[in-house]
């Protein structure tokens, strides 16, 4: 049981490590205004199960990573009540990017769930 | 570990946890869970700290496990942003001549020619600034330049960070170290002036003067001399009457030391083979003293996070 339940464990960690820049990319890319972390981690705690569940510490550095990589931006602004915020907001790199992975991920999800109802 | 009670002893937890991993992994680490706490502090006026702490562990996570988490993402990006390395060559020649394929030399070499540039505005930002706030500190007006100073201070050695980061490969932090909440601005202005990192890294700005001077002359005069030799064939070609005044006295001598004479194709090709060896003498010399930098960047740099206070 114990043993089961670490390899759900594990591969959900896998699973997520892909998926989360793809989610953090939507989320921004769907969203008029820009987002500040917390935010982005309450909104998906709404989600509720699966891969995304994980910690929200996990957030933090994909958002970071793909800041790097050009496909978000960030500011720091002051907020009225509370710390200062680090918000982000999607480039045009990264609605490119976000494009070209939501096909992947279609892509991906069709054949798997073809496999995974026999369909092979 | 007990359940924190305070950030500050979540913070301290998740420090204590990460201790050995990479001082700019820490700080950025750091960054993020107190940005979090604090935000989800807010959210929530009416809550204690250690009711919401004992939520957020569950959410954001217990301090080891958002160790865990940093220290796993770390290696996965390293592994997936980095350019692969390039393959270890055994032989001597492979691992002389491999220097040309290793992205990071060039990075190194456009470094090490940008720091004479990058040396001369730190050295006169920081020396301006430094003299500007003595000066003026007998005012009151005097501590809203100091205050700007070393907040500009902080802001450029995150910069040059980021530089060190893309050109030398070297891990630095993304983000600046979290301000302490709740201190007036004289405690501000004095926990400036008793942390060791804000005079480290003024240090590492008038240090980049000389080291830039001194880059970009070796730099230089190495690659104008491979340039120099590398050409030799070239100029053989150039026949000393088609273009006048091409070399002094419309001619020139070589001396390997057993009395000059006027060179001939042989001495323009062994003049070239020095020219190449030099050539990649000058790219080992870039990339060692790009990661020798890249060392005393992160030192001086990146504050040490065991010390508590930092």
């Amino acid at each position: 049981m114990d043993d089961s339940a670490s390899q759900l464990k594990k591969f959900q960690k896998e699973l997520s490590a892909g998926t989360v820049s793809l989610v953090l990319l939507a989320v921004l890319g769907g969203s008029r205004q820009p987002l500040y972390g917390y935010q982005i981690a309450k909104r998906l705690e709404e989600l509720g199960e699966g891969a995304l569940a994980g910690k929200q510490s996990a957030l933090y550095p994909v958002l970071r990573n793909l800041e790097a990589a050009g496909l978000l931006d960030s500011e720091v602004q002051p907020s009225v009540s509370g710390p200062p915020r680090r918000y982000y907001r999607i480039t045009k790199p990264g609605r490119e990017a976000l494009r070209a992975w939501t096909d992947a991920w279609n892509a991906t999800r069709d054949s798997v769930d073809k496999v995974l109802q026999g369909e092979l | 570990m007990a359940v924190p009670r305070t950030i500050e002893e979540y913070l301290g937890q998740l420090r204590a946890a990460l201790r050995g991993a990479d001082p700019a992994l820490i700080q950025d680490a750091l960054y993020d869970a107190e940005e979090h706490l604090r935000a989800e502090l807010a959210e929530q006026p009416g809550r204690s700290e250690a009711d919401m702490l004992q939520q957020v562990v569950g959410s954001y996570g217990a301090p080891d496990e958002v160790a865990e988490i940093y220290r796993d993402q770390e290696i996965k990006i390293q592994r997936a942003l980095r350019p692969p390395p390039p393959p270890k060559r055994r032989s001597l020649a492979g691992r002389f001549f491999g220097v040309a394929v290793d992205p990071r030399t060039y990075g190194a070499l456009f470094y090490l020619l940008l720091s004479l540039a990058s040396g001369i505005f730190y050295f006169t930002w920081v020396t301006v600034g430094l003299s500007l706030s003595a000066g003026l500190s007998v005012l009151i007006v005097g501590l809203l330049v100091v205050v700007l100073f070393f907040t500009t201070v902080r802001v450029l050695s995150l910069m040059e960070g980021r530089i060190v980061e893309a050109m030398l490969g070297v891990r630095m932090p993304r983000r600046p170290v979290y301000p302490r909440p709740g201190r007036s601005l004289l405690q501000r202005i004095g926990a400036m002036f008793t942390d060791v990192h804000t005079w480290t890294t003024l240090c590492y700005m008038w240090l980049m003067l000389p080291l830039g001077v001194i880059y970009f002359s070796v730099m230089v005069t190495l690659l104008g001399l491979t340039v120099g030799f590398l050409g030799m064939p070239l100029a053989m070609l150039v026949h000393p009457d088609w273009l006048q005044g091409l070399y002094v006295h419309h001619m020139f001598n070589v001396d390997w030391g057993s009395g000059p004479h006027v060179p001939g194709w042989g001495d323009a090709v062994a003049m070239s083979v020095v020219g190449l060896l030099l050539l990649f003498g000058t790219l080992h010399l870039a990339r060692a003293l790009g990661r020798l930098h890249g060392a005393i960047a992160k030192h001086m740099l990146v504050p040490r996070q065991s010390d508590p206070e930092a």
